[in-house]
């Protein structure tokens, strides 16, 4: 059978794939089929539902809808005869039979697909009018409106929601004409396992599905249409500025456009109300006589350098510390690090990466020679295992959250998760090992343990691709499925399996996040991942690898950038002096050999007084770090501390100098993701009031310090970084006009990694790592009974600063609450809902209790979003010895009601 | 029973369960479909009232599944003898234990009614006779809840025969082989399709039983799988067998519990057997059944949307290709066949393909079962030959149609069939034959419609059923026949345009051409064969707003009135007389009818025929009541007279009842009307046509005396020679009544020897009095009214004998049914199937020279066409009767180039009886060719009406004042017999021209009366409800 079919078109002959479809053949003829409920672009499976595809295929009994049947050798096909534009006219008249026609009206109107086709087709009244479908519109949510009344069920809606999003919220209910696409009957949409993703919203073809806070505030040809990158979480999704007099009205995907091929989340989707807000930062502000006060900017930046330049002098450059932003641009970051170094001449510089993957930047470039995402976010549609473990991937990330359901689903792909909570991926698993928070080291050495003693090991790769195995068998040796379930409470039978099902697979992927790496032992969790992925041959290859999924918009690039203590651009080494007199030629400076402070050895060293100005640039300590009442003791004690953010948040609100910069949608750039993907971040808005792009601030900051750091534009600080930094070597704005670049990408010519390590590991061979069980710092005991957990929800992100600001987010969840299991719940009196006092060694917060099962007894979790109730008031600051990163994912608390 | 290693243990077993002693009598009820109707407590009583005489152990009740007669539950079989009762109470039990199981004799009042008494044996029921039950073989025969029974009888030797050496290959071979069909609707080829299956690649493979049936009024899967689950198991095994799949699914709907419960049982004893599962009968093959209970949605009789449902979707079809033998449950290769299919699988494999192909047609073999439904004698579950026509099935197996109405339609195929009209009963009926005439095959549900139903209402019966079921996923099917069902409903609520028409058969193309699934493609198909075979009634619903099947609540008052073409205002008379109000009655029916005595006694009553109370026992006698209401009154009375000045002159032509009743009406409106009549006596047909003894002249007197009282003026000895003379005379407008007086002849040689007349021409020197006597044999060829009329005359006037000749038979004759029977009974012979081809004789006719015909197939009415023999027979004669039919006599127009003559008549609108655009407005025979008279009475009417509103009136009718109680009859009523009428003996009434018919007394007229339900009553709530 020949793999090539060739046909006739309208007389026009073409050669597609054997099981192409007709819709597909014409297309590639250039011949558009009218159709309103297939949309390839998202790849939704053909319903054929709409009937308005079809075709004449000669000799066919009837007519085939061309989006669906296959094409044969020698077909002869019709696309647009007089009989099938009567039948085509009778469908659009049978759907507007059936629907409003109110198009003067209708926020859809100009991108209605039905309109489109009415028009084309020439149906000017429908000839069969009869009963419409007399439904109000429902408003159940801040985000979506849905008036089924506009509903032609096409069913995109639904396919996106099974098929592509796997949540399945919606679905079809009733028969014949009364059919509707509802949530579950009775549920509130905020109970039925809605997402809010919104994906539905952007495949209406009609007005059925809007966005609740865009209504009445511009149709598609009023609006420009920026796209541009997600700032919220790594997974680096385009988004698309919907604008109009410059205001961002909405955020829609680009249909199969970027790593979400056009889908969203809540939060990209429906979270960017904040840009707007009026809480914006407007105007730089001074402290006077303890309150800050609006002043211009040359007194503010002359005062902020002057106070540099003093401590400085008094000092010395060390005692001067800067966080940079993860989320802010590469270019920002790239600045904002030369300036601290070849400026102020220090290498204290760092950011909140310290706080979610320092420990993957350790462990990874440890075992492999480079610490990030080995393997792409495609790769979850070629994987054959996938192996979640620490990461809630459908809140934290959701979009892979997605394509990791649809492999599952699809695809059938086994999927395991490790998570001591029953989160949704648990749902999709083949087997869910719910270990123990801190016992991840026991959990995979067992794993090890098995796959060595069944011999499922891959020898070949071991022996021509690693060293140090000999001592990691010897390491694992003594955790047995059972020595690993007494540790981690997961059934041995369980650790054999997953084992197994891991081994066994071609390729297969781990993918993690903080549950791995925000541990006293991350480095070490992140070591062991490294050594199962090698021990099976699972690194170098598609659909494999060891994926760290990174928490901000830009963290990747913020480290790349060398936003780090330790580490210049590129990761290219303080320490090395080959490499810092590349920079210290190019900079024309002398740059300190000795690595800087991290982020919670900064804080330390403030509350000691060593540390006297800090110059922080979109980050908020004050929520984000571990034991915040010792973080605030630090930060008032400093002489000088400078805030350059878009808000007010709550370190700004203690800081000597505001300087107000600009947000995603207001500015140019570039912004790394998760995979190392490095994408254009586009303008779309003019920023309110006096705000300033954060590189422009900084390097006005250097010409007060006396040197000048003077750039033409944002594409020419991307072509210094690339000069001095390998990995971004070949990336300029042009080409990313072009596409976005995984790095590495040393030259002009080089497409870019999609995955690394694929002959030989960047440190040359791959090095495993004997590493052994430690417990976490601190644990439950008789005082503090509980095991607290601290990560994220689906609808906030990190402290709030951008989604409790905005209103669909805040409405969708507008209080927090800390986890509890019935069980404990019961113990403690505390019903759902009530308020409980939750007390740490640290510290106390008062919150609402949420009893639910999805934590395991004796365990609780809570997310760290709310400055009302500030997580990180409990959190204990102890360190990993090697990444320096906290322990956020354990320590002990006590739980009493709050009445 | 013990777990069977082999297929030897399973022959062994066979004959050990074969060989063991039989009780003396076996009894079978139907303890599945008869259920319902108290089934059950036959059984139990049955048991202990064997228990009570000590018969046990000699006797055995089975509680069978279905016998096959729905319309005889509880039905009961009794061996030996194969003695069949229908209808079986418990009350029944005693007797029969009694008389049948222990004296041997028959109960006759249970049995079946044959053409000569009552018939016991099973086989020679009509019902059965006609079948030949193969796949339904076991079906009512064993008790489905016994393995024991089931292989007592032979299930699983197919099985055996299979594991014995038959390759899969062969199996499907042989399946292709047998020309097996799928009995699920579309026919596709089984072998075929399994081989299709069998040669996909991937595994596992998936065997289907699709039992979602879903047709309303179908229930053939539903009795097979609880009469004979075992069958249909075994044919699923040898399917997967043959296609090489290890699990297979019965999906069954919801609302089968004893399908569900049986099947469940037969898996169960299968599996205990070792006839399923693991290492089947020992032969290394594994096989399993699962059930899966449908939630009732029709669609999930589709494939693909059956397939979703099982795997825990929606059930909603999906496009294909790919299709379910390359991709379905889960994906993997699965075929799906429906029940039947799976039941006729073992018969094939055990009797070979060629046995199996030695019945049916061309294209389509084997056997079909249909659930017979609707308005047909025998509803019930029948299996017939394919190619068996529906002829045999609705009037050989299915006894025809109740209440002597015509047989109409039947829908084949159920929603996604069409409707096959009477032109087709003698088509023999195949998947192929079916589809040709716009119908489908179908899972084989069989609805019979007769006259009163409603065609367009039928459509919208159909397409409301399909619009509530379409899945809702596809534009056409969802929304299309939504709007077709708004147009439907439109117009039996009388609000349709013509157009509509055209819309629905385009929107109905347009669905079928590009629905999704097979329900979308089918939908429509009611809707485009009733408008392709019956637009006339659309057209009647859109133009004239009537339902002509008085159906249309929308459309009709009470089923009695409508079925008036006069619409007389049936119950209220019946009430009034009911109550002794009878002058009151009368006024009544003369609000809309002048001739009450007339129509009292002659009219062919429509009104009874669509009477509801006939649905209970025997219609209300409203002919007799009005005849008793004319007699009861002695004082012809006076209508309402116009008491203005008459405006506007009309001229009528022709004084019989079209005539009369316009100008009646015209007089009552206040218009000047003059009758011309042509002859010397006033009432055309009524006083040359009909004979005394059925209307004596009396009678008709009465009726023109009230007329003239009402201010027409007639002028007989009038012929009318041309219009023009009438508008010189200065008339507005003209109603031209005359009638259908010229007989039609033979067309055969000897038409003009003496003793031959055409029938009216006979019937009127009879009744002028010009015929005294008659000597001799009589012959007179048709079979009208005209025809019997002529013979009883010809009998009353001395004949020594009458024959007459009819080219088809007793069944097919137009006359009335009661004339036919009083006609015999007087002594008048009928020889059917005979036409003559010549009259002999010598000057004087002596004798017919007839050919012998036999029945061919259908006409356009159903009825069956004679076709000639060849063969010729003599029949001796000194006079012919001719009366084969009268066309009008149009000399009189010859001259008006502005009448509109078509086939030798006027042609009329139907509502206004307008003819043309001038002031000429004609009804009557005159238009319809011979009808009757109550249908001239209302062309009259309506021509009155229309002449009223073309003179600048309104056209109103006397007003109707409700006079009668308003009090619902109670349920005593439902006790009182019809009433009969006094008959004078016929060797009393063949003597003279004495009214044959006696009339009511007062008291029996009440009674009769009180018969009436009161639909009006009902109507006139759900009207208020409205």
């Amino acid at each position: 059978m020949s793999d090539e079919i060739t046909l006739t078109i309208d007389g026009k002959t073409v050669t597609v794939p054997r099981g192409a479809t007709i819709f597909e053949a014409a297309r590639k003829l250039g011949i558009e089929i009218p159709h309103l409920c297939y949309k390839p672009e998202l790849g939704l499976p053909p319903t054929s539902s709409c009937r308005l595809c079809v075709v004449e295929v000669e000799g066919a009994k009837s007519l085939v809808a061309s989006c669906s049947h296959p094409v044969s050798p020698g077909m002869v096909v019709r696309t647009d005869t007089e009989r099938l534009r009567n039948v085509r006219r009778m469908v659009i008249d049978l759907l507007l039979s059936n629907h409003p026609h109110d198009c003067l009206t209708c926020e859809k109107s100009g991108e209605c697909d039905l309109q489109k086709y009415a028009y084309a087709l020439g149906v000017r009244q429908p000839e069969f009018a009869g009963e419409p479908v007399m439904v109000q519109p429902i408003e159940d949510g801040p985000a979506i409106i849905y008036d089924p009344s506009k509903c032609i069920l096409c069913g995109r809606c639904v396919e996106i929601c099974h098929q592509v999003q796997v949540t399945g919220a919606i679905d079809y209910q009733g028969r014949g004409f009364n059919t509707r696409v509802t949530l579950p009957p009775g549920l509130p949409r905020d109970r039925s396992g809605c997402a809010e993703c919104g994906n539905c919203v952007d495949v209406c073809p009609t007005g059925a599905l809007s966005y609740a806070g865009a209504q009445g505030l511009g149709r598609a040809w009023e609006m420009k249409r920026v796209p541009t990158i997600c700032p919220y979480c790594g997974c680096g999704c385009t988004v698309v500025l919907n604008i109009r007099d410059n205001r961002v009205v909405k955020i829609t995907g680009a249909p199969g456009v970027g790593v979400n091929k056009g889908l969203l989340c809540v939060k990209g989707r429906f979270g960017m109300d904040w840009v707007g807000h009026g809480d914006r930062l407007t105007r730089p502000m001074l402290r006077r006589n303890g309150r800050l006060e609006p002043v211009s900017w040359e007194e503010a930046l002359d005062y902020a350098a002057r106070r540099l330049d003093e401590i400085r002098r008094e000092s010395g450059p060390d005692a001067i510390g800067g966080l940079a932003s993860a989320k802010c641009t590469n270019e920002e970051n790239y600045v904002f690090q030369k300036f601290m170094r070849a400026v102020i001449g220090t290498n204290n510089v760092d950011h909140c990466a310290r706080l979610c993957h320092a420990s993957t930047v350790a462990g990874l470039a440890k075992a492999f020679g480079s610490g990030a995402m080995t393997n792409s976010i495609e790769d979850f549609d070629v994987t054959d295992c996938i192996f979640v473990i620490g990461s809630n991937t459908t809140e934290c990330h959701p979009v892979i959250g997605a394509a990791i359901k649809r492999a599952a689903t699809q695809r059938k792909v086994p999927l395991i998760v490790a998570d001591p909570r029953s989160i949704e991926l648990v749902e999709f698993a083949e087997v869910h090992l719910r270990q123990k928070g801190g016992t991840d080291v026991a959990l995979i050495n067992a794993m090890i343990h098995v796959i060595i003693e069944e011999g499922l090991e891959d020898a070949e790769f071991i022996a021509r691709r690693t060293e140090g195995f000999e001592e990691l068998k010897k390491a694992v040796a003594p955790y047995t499925p059972e020595m690993g379930e007494k540790i981690t409470g997961v059934p041995a039978a369980d650790i054999v399996k997953a084992a197994r099902i891991y081994a066994n697979a071609k390729a297969a992927s781990i993918v993690y996040s903080m549950g791995i790496t925000q541990h006293s032992h991350g480095t070490d969790n992140v070591l062991a991942l490294a050594n199962l992925a090698m021990v099976t041959g699972n690194v170098g290859k598609p659909g494999a690898g060891v994926n760290p999924l990174r928490g901000q918009n830009n963290v990747q690039g913020a480290c790349d950038m060398g936003a780090l203590p330790n580490l210049l651009p590129g990761y290219q080494s303080v320490t090395d002096d080959a490499l810092r007199a590349k920079f210290e030629k190019a900079w024309g400076v002398t740059i300190p050999s000795r690595p800087g402070l991290t982020v919670v050895e900064m804080m330390n060293a403030a509350a000691e007084g060593r540390l006297r100005a800090l110059y922080i640039m979109g980050e908020n300590p004050m929520l984000s770090d571990p034991d915040i009442a010792h973080v605030e003791e630090g930060l008032r004690r400093l002489d000088l501390l400078i805030v350059q953010d878009i808000f007010m948040s709550e370190t700004a609100q203690i800081a000597h100098v505001v300087l107000p910069a600009v947000g995603f949608a207001e500015k140019d750039g570039t912004f790394t993701n998760t995979e190392r993907r490095v994408q254009r971040v586009r303008k779309g808005i003019e920023p309110p009031g006096e705000a300033r792009p954060d590189w422009v601030i900084t390097c006005d900051l250097a010409r007060r310090l006396g040197r000048e750091m003077s750039y033409h534009n944002e594409a020419a600080i991307q072509d210094e970084i690339a000069s001095l930094t390998p990995i971004y070597g070949g990336i300029t704005y042009d080409r990313l006009e072009r596409g976005a670049l995984q790095w590495p990408c040393p030259d002009r010519n080089h497409p870019g990694t999609p995955y690394l390590h694929k002959e030989k590991f960047t440190r040359g061979l791959g090095k495993f790592h004997a590493v052994e069980f430690v417990p976490s710092k601190e644990l439950p005991d008789a005082d503090y009974p509980f095991l607290l957990s601290t990560g994220r929800i689906l609808q906030h992100f990190h402290t709030g600063t951008m989604s409790r600001r905005s209103s669909v987010l805040d409405r969708l969840v507008s209080v927090g609450a800390i986890e509890i299991h019935p069980t404990d719940a019961n113990r403690l009196g505390v019903r759902d809902g009530e308020r409980v006092r939750v007390k740490s060694r640290r510290g106390q917060i008062e919150i609402a209790a949420r009893v639910t099962d999805r934590v395991a007894p004796g365990t609780v979790f809570l997310a760290f979003h709310y400055r009302e109730a500030p997580a990180n008031r409990l959190t204990i600051a102890a360190l990993d010895p090697v990444a320096k990163i906290p322990e956020f994912k354990v320590c002990a608390v006590r739980i009493e009601p709050a009445r | 029973m013990e777990r069977m290693q082999s297929v030897h243990d399973l022959n062994r077993i066979r004959e050990e369960l074969r060989s063991r002693p039989r009780p003396d009598v076996e009894i079978r009820v139907c303890s599945t479909g008869c259920r319902a109707l108290g089934a059950l407590d036959v059984c139990r009583d049955l048991e202990s009232e064997i228990a009570a005489q000590g018969l046990q152990g000699r006797v055995r009740v089975i509680r069978t599944g279905c016998l096959g007669l729905c319309a005889g539950a509880v039905a009961v079989s009794i061996q030996p003898g194969d003695i069949f009762y229908r209808g079986v109470a418990p009350s029944d039990v005693r007797e029969i234990v009694e008389k049948t199981v222990v004296g041997g004799a028959v109960i006759e009042r249970l049995c079946a009614s044959g053409q000569n008494g009552p018939v016991a044996n099973r086989e020679e029921v009509s019902f059965f006779k006609h079948q030949m039950r193969r796949v339904l073989s076991n079906c009512g025969v064993i008790d489905p809840r016994s393995l024991e029974d089931a292989i007592a009888h032979g299930a699983y030797s197919a099985l055996a025969k299979v594991l014995s050496g038959m390759s899969p290959d062969a199996v499907i071979n042989e399946v292709i082989a047998s020309g097996l069909r799928g009995r699920g609707g579309a026919g596709f080829p089984t072998g075929k399709k399994w081989q299709f299956c069998r040669s996909a690649p991937g595994h596992p493979k998936y065997v289907i039983c699709n039992a979602d049936e879903g047709d309303p009024g179908a229930f053939m899967d539903r009795a097979l799988l609880e009469g004979d689950p075992h069958l249909v198991i075994e044919g699923m095994i040898i399917g997967a067998y043959a296609i090489g799949a290890n699990s297979g699914v019965v999906y069954v709907r919801a609302e089968y519990p004893i399908a569900i419960e049986h099947t469940e049982l037969a898996l169960n004893q299968a599996r205990e057997a070792g006839l399923l599962g693991r290492n089947i009968l020992g032969s290394g093959f594994d096989f399993d059944i699962e059930i899966r209970k449908g939630a009732g949605a029709f669609v999930c009789g589709e494939e693909t949307a059956l397939i979703a449902s099982v795997e825990g979707k929606r059930g909603m079809p999906r496009p294909r290709p790919p299709f379910p033998a390359v991709s379905g449950l889960y994906g993997k290769p699965t075929n799906i066949n429906n029940v039947e299919t799976w039941g006729n699988v073992p018969g094939i494999i055990l009797n070979g393909a060629a046995a199996y192909a030695s019945v049916g047609t061309a294209g389509s073999k084997g056997t079909k079962i249909f659930a017979l439904a609707g308005k047909v004698s025998n509803t019930g579950l029948v299996e017939v030959p394919m190619g068996a026509t529906l002829r045999q099935i609705v009037f050989d197996v299915g006894g025809g149609i109740p209440r002597g109405r015509k047989f109409k339609a039947a829908q084949m195929g159920g929603p996604s069939g069409g409707c096959v009209p009477a032109q087709f009963l003698d088509l023999p009926i195949d998947y192929d034959s079916v589809q040709k005439i716009g119908a489908i095959m179908g899972s084989g549900g069989l609805i019979v419609m007769d006259e009163a139903t409603c065609m367009v209402d039928i459509a919208r019966f159909f397409t409301d059923f399909v619009q509530k079921e379409s899945c809702g996923k596809c534009v056409p099917c969802r929304i299309g026949t939504r709007r077709m069902l708004e147009i439907l409903t439109r117009i039996t609520n009388g609000q349709g345009e013509l157009e509509d028409i055209d819309r629905l058969q385009r929107l109905g193309e347009m669905i079928k051409e590009a629905s999704l699934c097979g329900l979308g493609q089918t939908a429509p198909n009611p809707v485009l064969s009733t408008i392709r075979y019956f637009r006339d009634e659309y057209v009647a619903h859109i133009v004239e707003k009537r339902c002509p099947a008085n159906s249309c609540e929308a459309l009709i008052t009470t089923t009695c009135s409508s079925a008036c073409p006069a619409h007389v205002n049936v119950p209220e008379y019946v009430a009034l007389i009911a109550e002794g109000r009878i002058s009151e009655a009368l006024d009544v029916i003369r609000r809309r009818n002048p001739f009450p005595s007339v129509c009292g006694r002659a009219c062919h009553h429509p009104c009874e025929k669509f009477c509801r109370r006939g649905d209970l026992d025997a219609p209300v006698a409203i002919r007799d009541l009005k005849r008793f209401a004319s007699d009861h009154v002695k004082e012809i009375g006076h209508p309402p007279v116009w008491r203005g000045p008459r405006r506007g002159r009309v001229a009528v032509i022709g004084s019989g009842p079209a005539g009369l009743s316009a100008a009646y009406f015209l007089a009552l409106m206040g218009r000047e009307v003059k009758v011309f009549e042509a002859l010397d006596v006033v009432g055309g047909v009524l006083a040359v046509g009909i004979p005394g003894y059925r209307l004596p002249r009396r009678a008709l007197k009465r009726d023109i005396e009230y007329i003239r009282r009402a201010g027409v003026d007639i002028e007989t000895n009038h012929p009318v020679r041309s219009l023009h003379e009438l508008k010189e005379a200065g008339f507005d407008a003209v109603f031209v009544a005359v009638g259908a007086h010229k007989g039609l002849p033979l067309g055969v040689p000897g038409e003009d020897l003496r003793g031959v007349e055409d029938a009216l021409s006979f019937l009127r020197r009879v009744a002028r009095g010009k015929v005294k006597k008659l000597r001799g044999r009589v012959v007179v060829v048709g079979g009208g009214n005209a025809a019997v009329d002529s013979a009883r005359t010809a009998l009353r006037l001395g004949a020594s004998s009458v024959t007459i000749l009819y080219r088809r038979t007793r069944d097919e004759m137009p006359a009335i049914r009661d004339e036919i029977e009083d006609a015999i009974m007087e002594g008048v012979d009928m020889r059917f199937l005979v036409a003559p081809v010549a009259i002999l004789g010598d000057g004087r006719v002596h004798a017919v020279r007839c050919a012998e015909m036999t029945l061919g197939d259908a006409d356009e009415s159903g009825r069956r066409r004679p076709v000639p023999t060849g063969k010729e027979v003599e029949v001796q004669a000194d006079y012919v009767i001719v009366a084969i039919g009268q066309a009008p006599e149009l000399d009189f127009a010859s001259d008006d180039g502005t009448l509109v003559v078509s086939r030798g008549r006027m042609e009329a609108h139907p509502v206004t009886q307008r003819s043309g655009e001038g002031n000429v407005f004609a009804g009557g025979d005159v238009v319809t060719g011979p009808a009757t008279i109550i249908e001239a009475i209302a062309a009259g009417q309506r021509a009155a009406q229309a002449i009223d509103v073309f003179l600048g009136g309104t056209g109103e009718l006397p007003p109707e004042v409700p006079l009668a109680s308003r009090a619902k009859p109670d349920e005593s009523v439902a006790q009182i017999p019809r009433q009969p009428v006094e008959v004078v003996p016929a060797d009393v009434r063949r003597g003279n021209f004495d009214e044959v018919l006696k009339a009511y007394s007062l008291q029996t007229a009440c009674t009769e009366a009180r018969r009436c339900l009161r639909c009006d009553l009902e109507k006139q709530e759900t009207r208020r409800h409205v």
